[in-house]
């Protein structure tokens, strides 16, 4: 797997399971379930009231308020129409309820639709940007604060829409490891004519955020993506926002895989040293195993 | 395997072979107690002069050896940021396993990657020559290791980033 | 040529014979010392002297009054005598605290000597007014360990070795038990712990082993700059620097002859002639076994055993030819033709000087 899905895997099995119960009209158990997915988001699934017929997915993002200010409630509403909730669950951000009795016949989109339900909320403040750059308007800056310490900006100008994302390097070693990746982000964009560039910028933010405050530090670093409207098009658009949203969490899984893999070589090449040491024990030879008398030598 | 990393390697295991002729000797400080004198150094009589060999500026080994005891302190080549990390990554790793390696010191030399402390009851229980080839052994392939480690992280990158970017 | 004895894997730091050879004292770097009794090709394990409480550092058979010595680190020395079918120690008061690291009876088996960590050598004999073991130490000029002892054959004069990079002869005469000497080409006066000669060391090496020849004129040294070195009592040291690794003892036939064995694991033959005035490196003594035509098959499969192993094709460096596959500890005179050695491979190996001379052309050892 080397994208990362844009859909929750657990969200869109357990209505799929449900839905297919439903449809064959098997008997509902209660559900309880919580289930974390990246950018600190939280999902429940619950039964509303105890009542086993409907099902709640509710999703908790700590950055909802931000996303609010860009619409997000507008577009969950026109995504999810009837599911969602104008009230969310206590405690979450969004709510959908689904009632088990009336399960469409075609029940896959929906149950994929709901597992998209963060990406959705995320794609409120692209939709608004991609649209304000297609109409030519210079909207003001957005700011979402995705993770507890680490930013997404986005921009839109006349002919462009620059996603800036800012995200902090918790181990000194994966700062060089990020360093890596981005050069290679770099050079793959002269190779893919249709990518967006790519910028990187290490401890400083870039440019355009200069009087913004935004964090400086040595294990900083800040990624820009500039958006023309070849990327921001109406029919390309939602790919855009698929791959653009988990960007940050695709970075970083890589960089641990990277670190996982060196951890395996590691142990392998350490214990093939060890195997070499231990040639250098006269042990290993049958031979002398035996001592003079013809007993089995015992090791201390 | 580059020209020089032979007689390079080669000098190092001559070293080895003429430094590690250890034998048992009891402190001459610390009443029934036997302790490797090259580390704690207390009768100047009993240790030889200690010797650096150098390939170049980053890659050296010093030995420093005793009656009955030696030290063996490496200093790996790191060429850039990522062999830095990779080679202290590495050196943490294994030095975290030093008790099943007997040989290695828990924390290397200063100026130094990665230390090992023979003495003369490593060299009763092992053989000597192949414990010199070991330290060679070590020698050879942590240079290589940590350039593949780099290799593979730097061919993960670039799917990564090529994967990613061709999607758009 | 050499016949092999392999006593387990441990180091053999020590061994000594008795009178006719029948018998093996050794110590397998632990706190025992084991006696062992040959039966035709094997050696029996038959007693175990163990009262020492940390490693054995030396032993010693006195061949004529068949009694053991032996030291340790646990600073004690002990003399063990067969009574009964049973071995029954004697505690020494060896007056040290530090480690004891070698002892070696004298030639008339009267007393004996011990190094120490301590930085002294305690002359030992035995009080027979109060049945005890009772010793004087040598102090001065001493700096270091005590590594190494050899007695003169006229009883009374003590050659020892030291880390302090000297070699020292020294009088151990006991005007309590020893009639008064005559003259050697030592000196005249031999006053207890008056020094004789004093030799420092080309080099600045440990003096691992030393020896005085048969007649007790000339003196041997090796120490660890792979030096071996020779002097005349009296007279100036004489030394080889070899290209071999260090020597740990050595032993003289005749007047002629030294074997040094040491950490290149091959006994090596040296001729010494003129009165110590020239000594010159004569052969290496282990020879492997002139094979020709099996050979080439067994490097085949070494080879393909060490690319399943190793996953390298150069065997070269990693096995070793010679019959000890490690360091040699000591070399005892084993019989008027014939030396042992014993290692950290845990073998004892007897040599035969006269297959030696008869497989090694040219080679005399006189």
């Amino acid at each position: 797997m080397i994208l990362l899905e844009t859909e929750n895997r657990v969200i869109y099995d357990t209505l799929n399971y449900k839905f297919e119960v439903a449809q064959s009209g098997g008997k509902q158990d209660s559900i309880e379930v919580t289930v974390a997915d990246f950018d600190g988001a939280v999902y429940h699934l619950s039964n509303p009231d105890g009542d086993k017929t409907k099902i709640r997915v509710s999703i908790g993002l700590k950055f909802y308020k931000d996303l609010q200010d860009h619409g997000a409630d507008e577009l969950l509403r026109r995504e999810y129409g009837a599911y969602y909730q104008a009230t969310a669950e206590d405690g979450f951000s969004v709510t959908l309820v689904y009632d088990l009795t009336s399960v469409a016949k075609d029940y896959k989109p929906i149950a994929k639709k709901a597992s998209l339900l963060k990406r959705n909320c995320f794609a409120s403040v692209f939709e608004k940007y991609f649209e304000a750059q297609a109409k030519g308007e210079v909207g003001k800056r957005a700011v979402i604060h995705y993770r507890d310490d680490e930013t997404m900006y986005v921009e839109s100008k006349k002919d462009r829409v620059t996603v800036i994302f800012s995200t902090v390097f918790k181990d000194e070693s994966d700062v060089t490891f990020g360093k890596v990746f981005m050069q290679e982000f770099k050079e793959s964009r002269r190779r893919s004519q249709t990518a967006p560039q790519v910028l990187y910028n290490h401890k400083e933010p870039p440019m355009e955020l200069s009087g913004l405050d935004a964090a400086v530090g040595d294990n900083i670093g800040y990624v820009t993506f500039v958006l023309f409207p070849r990327h921001t098009g109406p029919n390309v658009r939602d790919n855009t926002i698929d791959l653009i949203h988990t960007f940050r969490n695709y970075l970083h899984y890589h960089i641990k895989c990277s670190k996982a893999y060196m951890h395996q070589r590691m142990r392998a090449k350490t214990s093939d040293f060890l195997k070499v040491l231990n040639r250098a024990r006269p042990e290993d030879k049958n031979k002398e195993k035996k001592t003079m008398s013809g007993k089995s030598f015992q090791a201390r | 395997m580059s020209t020089t990393l032979r007689p390079y390697l080669n000098a190092v295991r001559a070293t080895l072979n003429a430094s590690m002729c250890l034998e048992n000797f009891n402190s001459q400080v610390v009443e029934r107690h036997v302790k490797p004198e090259v580390e704690v150094k207390t009768s100047k009589e009993l240790l030889l002069t200690p010797l650096v060999i150098a390939r170049n500026e980053k890659e050296k080994v010093l030995i420093e050896s005793s009656i009955n005891s030696i030290r063996v302190s490496i200093a790996v080549k790191q060429a850039d940021e990522i062999e830095q990390i990779l080679c202290q990554k590495f050196m943490r790793f294994m030095m975290m396993r030093a008790e099943n390696f007997v040989v290695l010191r828990r924390k290397p030399v200063e100026g130094y990657d990665i230390s090992f402390l023979i003495t003369n009851i490593h060299t009763e229980q092992m053989l000597k020559h192949k414990l010199v080839d070991f330290v060679i052994h070590f020698m050879e392939e942590i240079d290589k290791e940590i350039s593949e480690m780099k290799l593979s992280v730097n061919a993960r990158a670039r799917i990564v980033a090529e994967e990613f970017l061709k999607k758009f | 040529m050499g016949e092999v004895f392999n006593f387990g894997v441990h180091p053999i730091s020590c061994h000594s014979w008795n009178h006719d050879r029948t018998q093996i004292a050794l110590s397998p770097n632990s706190n025992d010392v084991l006696i062992y009794k040959k039966s035709g090709k094997k050696w029996d394990h038959i007693h175990t002297l163990s009262e020492h409480t940390l490693k054995v550092t030396d032993i010693d058979w006195a061949p004529k009054t068949n009694r053991i010595v032996t030291c340790g680190a646990d600073r004690n020395a002990y003399v063990w005598q067969l009574t009964n079918g049973e071995w029954v120690q004697e505690l020494v008061i060896l007056r040290i605290n530090r480690a004891a690291t070698y002892v070696r009876w004298s030639p008339q088996e009267d007393k004996f000597a011990v190094g120490s960590s301590s930085r002294m050598i305690s002359v030992c004999y035995f009080e027979s007014d109060n049945n005890w073991w009772v010793s004087k130490h040598i102090k001065k000029p001493i700096r270091s360990t005590i590594v190494s002892l050899d007695w003169h054959p006229n009883n009374i004069l003590l050659a020892a070795g030291c880390c302090d990079y000297k070699a020292y002869v020294f009088s151990a005469y006991i005007k309590e038990i020893n009639p008064k000497p005559g003259p050697t080409v030592w000196g005249k006066k031999m006053t207890f712990g008056c020094l004789m000669q004093e030799f420092v060391m080309p080099c600045t090496g440990w003096v691992h082993g030393i020896a005085f020849s048969n007649s007790g004129d000339c003196l041997a040294m090796v120490s660890h700059g792979s030096v071996l070195s020779v002097a005349k009592g009296g007279g100036e040291l004489t030394s080889i620097r070899t290209e071999f690794l260090p020597f740990n003892d050595c032993v003289w036939f005749g007047e002629n002859s030294i074997i040094a064995g040491g950490h290149d694991c091959n006994p090596v033959l040296f001729k010494v002639e003129g009165d110590c005035s020239k000594v010159a490196f004569a052969n290496k003594l282990d020879q492997p076994p002139k094979g020709g035509g099996g050979g080439k098959a067994v490097s085949a499969m070494n080879m393909f055993k060490m690319m399943d192993k190793k996953g390298t094709v150069e065997a070269t460096s990693t096995d070793l030819t010679t019959k000890h596959k490690n360091a040699i500890i000591q070399v005892c005179v084993y019989g008027p033709h014939q030396f042992s050695t014993c290692g950290k491979d845990g073998n004892v190996v007897v040599w035969d000087n006269k297959s030696l001379e008869a497989s090694i052309a040219g080679l005399r050892i006189n």
